[in-house]
């Protein structure tokens, strides 16, 4: 089937069906119904940004569909402003205060994270029934009034229907968009591992803060939605820690990280306790104790059943084969049989080993309390060299790396890089300066794929912000194109070409190393950090990594690498350093270093004699 | 005592030690060495039941032990000072001590007591500081307390892993000094340092271990002489020089 | 400034804070032991409440008698609880156990609705129900009856943590679960008597303050977030932490919501949560967790 028919055949079904619904349904009671379940998918799509997407536990989403709700509804009834307006408002002032939880919950995760955002939403309710003045307080507020389309006032369940319908189909729309995207990658990055995210180049303070505005946003729209529809009529008690609660549920039935698994939760969570009234007062225990058995069998919820489902496996196949992306990497592999497989040279500067100092390290300590991990260190790395350091466990050479990369804020000392002070620096903009890195225990942003992984890496150097990537105009999906083929080109630079499509965590161990060099490259340093590289690898793959790095090497780029293999560091060094009890005890080439007495004590054990 | 055979151990992705064979007899004090990263630890904690052996089989006393929980194996007589010492910080010396003890299961209260004056013997510092809590203790005596209460277990072998990591020189010192004693009165050790030299000195046969395999084993005398033993800690491997030759000669000729 | 009135304030104020203490040392217990976050701890109040309402009213059996019956059937609703909503889940990442204790927790919300029915029920009072009259300050006898037991209970606890072995092989799971493991300590039994005895830690809160409120199913929600709340600010996985937390964050509250405003008395608790948060996460006895790269 040609692919343009293809790419239409979906929004054709959906139209269809969008158009169908109010025929099938007959009843008023039904209807309005539907329109709760959109208000709160919307709703629910948010939370899947925030939590499916950035992996931020929020538990304050309930309070920001009441407060797109109150706003909307207090401008239409209190100040006459026509609904639309209150639209746009519900979706803003929510938004703010998404910003408002954010801010503060920056260094915070996991439990400590859910509490803040549980303290939040309890305080923003608790002023929804206090500020009378303003929202009338537990009376709530009534005959919210039906938007308007000229002369056309939307009463009826079922004209309400096609706004909210329309409003869910974008709102998804942009979600998935977004979840293909520059931004929805910085998410996803943030989800998986904060650290290498910040390592790789993304700026995680501005995109959590970004995820929680967006998100309560979403929440500010379902909340406008509810208000102008249903009863018209609006109280705090409806937006309490228990519907976050319930929204929680609805986003992970459906699937964490799923934008249509969130509709289908949504849905089915608001339609089932109607279906299932015959178990009156027990239907709770059965939705509580439905929600155990889904966590202990089927934690990725209803997307992830579906996903592994063999009908749906070939229906992605014969949907996939078309994609851009899958185009892509076709195009890109015939290309590379073509030119003989030779990996095309990425340069990123001129011939290597001009001498000049690209990183330079003055009194670098850091104390941790009383233990003085590293006490005052000088070191230099010339541009194109290779440089080691090394030195027993414990001394300091971790700790050196971080603080390099931003992770670490120096106690004392400087860090220059091309002579620009980059000590007490976020790692993102480390990177950005040209400083790459990798971990000693691997890093990767685990669930998302190899050509993800790559992607993220070139986070720094690409612009497409969040309108831009949910839009989607050509030229982003330019951007897109570029950013692809130059991580195509890494992935067969390092020898992971045929694997873009795999998730991470399913690669070998050697293969997930190999995934993490290709991400550093792909931000285009100046001077790899590598921290021990080869750690866990066989001898045939130590050896192929030693020829990758002399390639690196070739291309322009200086490495500074952390390792414990004597026989890597010995061979491929031109310059090492080593250090023993967070001090520097000797430097030079491999040769001089082997039969320093100072070094060999160091590794070996100083003979200590019985008097 | 204690045999390995053809023991694997997968620690996460990594496949760790991939066929180790290795003996410990009553009485001795054998060595465990390596570079960092070689597979000492991955094997200790497999003999403890920490982790469990993929292949291979592990016998102690004649009894086949491979596979049993961490619980068992430590009631039937192996105790183990770990890495780190792990001290638990919220208790007194007293009660890390007592709880040392839990494995020896056919011991009265009495002859607790007794093995805790035992203990308070060898290490006199511990019995001054006995009411301290975990976290207020330094280094050294740590690992005095460590060792202690790998005692208190009365067990038939002793595994001691890292003993000597983040010692000053002279403490390091005294810890050889009454491993060794431990070992006359009676208590088999195997050993695992990343100090070769200290190890073998008080050591009575050497195993060598190199990316989780077997390289070289002997006694401790021969392999204090062995040339062979500094290659395997700083060493230089035959392809890998090839390549740095190889890359020597490109960059001349450019 | 009448004194009188503050230190009735301040009676009450130390009775909800033992409340708040008692439940918050069943979170951090639980936490400390196998890292988890309860978020059905509140209905560990609950429940122990409507059973011994129950007791009390229907069977009419003596208050005494009636209290021993609970506490053993909340020793053993703990055990089950960690076989059915922690065991399963023991590997999981952190979402899923959230989710699943607050799944419990709504199980238990309203099962207790289904078989006490849905009206809030008033559970006879051990302690008379005419105020104590101290120097001119008039206490709810309750109040003192709370302080009291919460006393007695952490004192039996200190003994227990500090002068058994048993107690010691539990704080000695709870600090390093491996290295128990390799002395031959049983670490699933430990597991479990910890969920017991936390169970237990909620049937005396649940017990204490059933007589001042109405026993509803809803009670033990906010009295679970505020210890929670109470947990953090001490310091989360600090027992004298919690304790502390508990007694400050009860004290806190009756005060504020006297001189500040009575109409969010319940957003006092968060919002010293969120600035605790903000300014010292690791509350007051807490340790700073960094992650390592």
């Amino acid at each position: 089937m040609p692919t343009r028919i293809k790419r239409l055949l979906a929004p054709a079904v959906l139209v269809v069906a969008v158009l169908m619904l109010p025929r099938l349904v007959t009843s008023n009671y039904w209807k309005d119904l539907i329109n709760l379940s959109i208000s709160l998918a919307v709703a629910c799509l948010g939370l899947n940004i925030v939590l499916g997407y950035a992996g931020q536990l929020s538990l304050a989403q309930a309070a920001f569909w009441g407060v797109g709700a109150y706003t909307s509804a207090i401008l239409t009834t209190q100040f006459g402003l026509p609904v639309w307006a209150g639209m746009f408002a519900a979706f803003f002032v929510a938004a703010f205060f998404g910003i408002l939880l954010g801010i503060p919950t920056l260094k915070l995760s996991g439990h400590y994270l859910a509490m803040a955002t549980i303290g939040f939403g309890i305080i923003l309710q608790l002023i929804l029934v206090n500020a009378i003045w303003l929202t009338k307080g537990s009376d709530g507020i009534t005959q919210i009034p039906s938007p308007w389309i000229g002369s056309f006032e939307l009463k009826a369940p079922g004209d309400f229907y096609y706004v909210a319908a329309l409003s869910l189909i974008l709102f998804t729309w942009g979600a998935i968009h977004l979840k293909n995207s520059r931004v929805g990658r910085a998410f996803m990055a943030i989800r998986e591992n904060e650290m290498a995210a910040g390592t790789a180049g993304v700026d995680t303070t501005y995109y959590k803060i970004l995820a929680f505005a967006l998100s309560a946003g979403y929440a500010g729209f379902g909340g406008w939605l509810f208000a102008h529809s249903c009863s018209h009529y609006i109280s705090p008690d409806t937006f309490s820690f228990d519907q976050s609660v319930i929204m929680l549920v609805m986003a992970v039935l459906g699937g964490n990280g799923s934008a249509i698994g969130s509709i289908v939760g949504a849905t089915l969570l608001t339609l089932l306790p109607e279906m299932l009234r015959f178990l009156k007062d027990s239907y709770m225990m059965f939705y509580a104790a439905g929600i155990v058995a889904i966590m202990i069998f089927m934690p990725s919820g209803i997307a992830g059943l579906v996903k592994s489902m063999p009908l749906s496996l070939r229906l992605r196949a014969w949907w996939n084969v078309d994609s851009t992306a899958a185009r892509q990497v076709a195009a890109a592999a015939a290309a590379w049989e073509n030119s003989g497989g030779k990996p095309n040279a990425f340069s990123i500067g001129d011939c290597p080993g001009s001498g000049e100092t690209l990183l330079s390290v003055k009194g670098l300590a850091k104390h941790f309390g009383g233990l003085k991990a590293v006490d005052g260190v000088d070191m230099e790395v010339r541009r194109g060299e290779i440089q080691a350091l090394i030195g027993p466990n414990g001394s300091g050479k971790t700790t050196i790396l971080n603080m390099l990369s931003g992770l670490y804020v120096p106690t004392a000392g400087e860090i220059l890089l091309e002579g620009r002070a980059i000590s007490g620096q976020k790692s993102h903009y480390i990177t950005s300066r040209g400083m790459a890195r990798t971990f000693q225990n691997i890093r990767l942003f685990g669930e998302l794929s190899v050509l993800e992984n790559v992607l993220i890496g070139q986070h720094g150097h690409t612009r497409s912000g969040l309108l831009t990537s949910i839009l989607q105009p050509p030229s982003q999906k330019a951007e897109e194109a570029g950013m692809r083929k130059k991580a195509l080109e890494m992935l067969a630079f390092v020898g992971l070409k045929g694997k873009e499509f795999a998730t991470a965590n399913s690669l070998p161990y050697g293969q997930q190393r190999l995934l993490e060099l290709a991400r550093a490259l792909a931000s285009d340093p100046k001077l790899l950090l590598l921290d021990e590289p080869a750690a866990g690898l066989n001898a045939a793959e130590t050896e192929a990594l030693v020829e990758l790095l002399f390639q690196i090497c070739d291309r322009g780029i200086t490495i500074l690498l952390v390792e414990h293999d004597m026989s890597l560091v010995m061979n491929v060094s031109d310059h090492i350093t080593v250090l023993n009890f967070g001090r520097k005890i000797a430097e030079g080439p491999a040769e001089v270093v082997e039969k320093n007495p100072e070094v060999i004590d160091a590794y070996l054990g100083r003979e200590v004699s019985n008097a | 005592m204690l045999k390995l055979e053809g023991v694997e151990t997968w620690y996460g992705a990594i496949q760790a030690i991939k066929g180790i064979s290795l003996g410990v007899g009553q009485g001795e004090i054998v060595a465990l060495l390596g570079a960092n990263g070689a597979g000492k630890s991955t094997t200790i904690k497999t003999i403890t039941g920490l982790l469990k052996a993929t292949k291979g089989r592990i016998e102690f006393m004649g009894k086949d032990i491979t596979g049993m929980e961490a619980e068992d194996i430590a009631e039937i007589g192996i105790a183990c000072v770990p890495e780190g010492r792990r001290i638990f910080p919220g208790l007194t010396v007293t009660d890390n001590l007592l709880l040392g003890a839990t494995s020896n299961k056919r011991a009265s209260k009495e002859e607790i007591q007794r093995d805790l004056a035992h203990v308070f013997g060898i290490f006199p510092q511990l019995e001054q500081f006995k009411g301290r809590l975990g976290w207020q203790l330094s280094g050294g005596q740590l690992q005095m307390l460590a060792i202690g209460r790998g005692l208190m277990a009365n067990s038939k072998i002793l595994l001691l892993d890292e003993p000597s990591l983040g010692l000053a020189p002279v403490v390091v010192q005294e810890v050889f000094r009454v491993i060794k004693e431990i070992n006359k009165a009676g208590t088999t050790i195997l050993l695992v340092e990343q100090n070769a030299r200290m190890a073998l000195l008080i050591a009575n046969r050497g195993f060598v271990l190199e990316t989780g395999r077997m390289m070289l084993t002997d006694t401790a005398a021969n392999l204090l002489a062995n040339e062979e033993m500094k290659e395997h800690y700083l060493g230089a491997h035959a392809h890998i020089k090839e390549a740095r030759q190889r890359r020597r000669d490109e960059k001349a000729g450019a | 400034m009448d004194w009188s009135t503050n230190l009735q304030m301040l009676a009450a104020g130390l009775a909800m804070g033992s409340i708040y203490a008692l439940v918050a040392l069943g979170f951090v217990l639980i936490f400390n032991a196998v890292n988890v976050v309860n978020f059905a701890q509140g209905e560990f109040a609950m429940v122990p409440a409507f059973v011994t309402v129950w007791l009390l009213s229907r069977l009419n059996i003596p208050f005494a008698l009636a209290c021993v019956i609970t506490v053993i059937f909340m020793g053993v609703f703990g055990i089950v609880f960690e076989r059915i909503a922690y065991y399963p889940l023991r590997h999981r990442s952190f979402l899923p156990v959230v989710i699943s204790t607050i799944g419990v927790g709504i199980f238990l919300k309203n099962g207790v609705q289904i078989i006490f029915g849905a009206e809030p029920l008033s559970m006879p009072r051990p302690s008379p129900a005419t105020a104590l009259n101290t120097l001119g300050v008039f206490v709810d006898p309750q109040y003192v009856v709370i302080i009291l037991c919460t006393l007695a209970l952490l004192g039996f606890q200190y003994f227990f943590f500090e002068k058994t072995m048993l107690g010691k092989k539990m704080l000695a799971t709870a600090q390093d679960k491996e290295m128990a493991r390799l002395l031959g300590i049983r670490v699933a039994k430990m597991i479990a008597i910890t969920f017991a005895y936390s169970s237990i830690l909620g049937a005396a809160a649940g017990i204490l303050v059933g007589p001042i409120f109405f026993v509803t199913k809803d009670m033990g929600a906010m009295i679970g977030l505020k210890a929670f709340c109470s947990a953090i600010l001490g310091g989360f996985g600090s027992v004298p932490g919690a304790i502390l937390g508990g007694i400050f964050l009860g004290v806190i509250e009756v005060f504020a919501s006297y001189y500040i405003s009575s109409a969010y008395r319940d957003a006092f608790a968060f919002i010293i949560l969120i600035l605790v948060l903000l300014l010292r996460p690791q509350g007051f006895f807490g340790e700073k967790i960094a992650e390592k790269a």
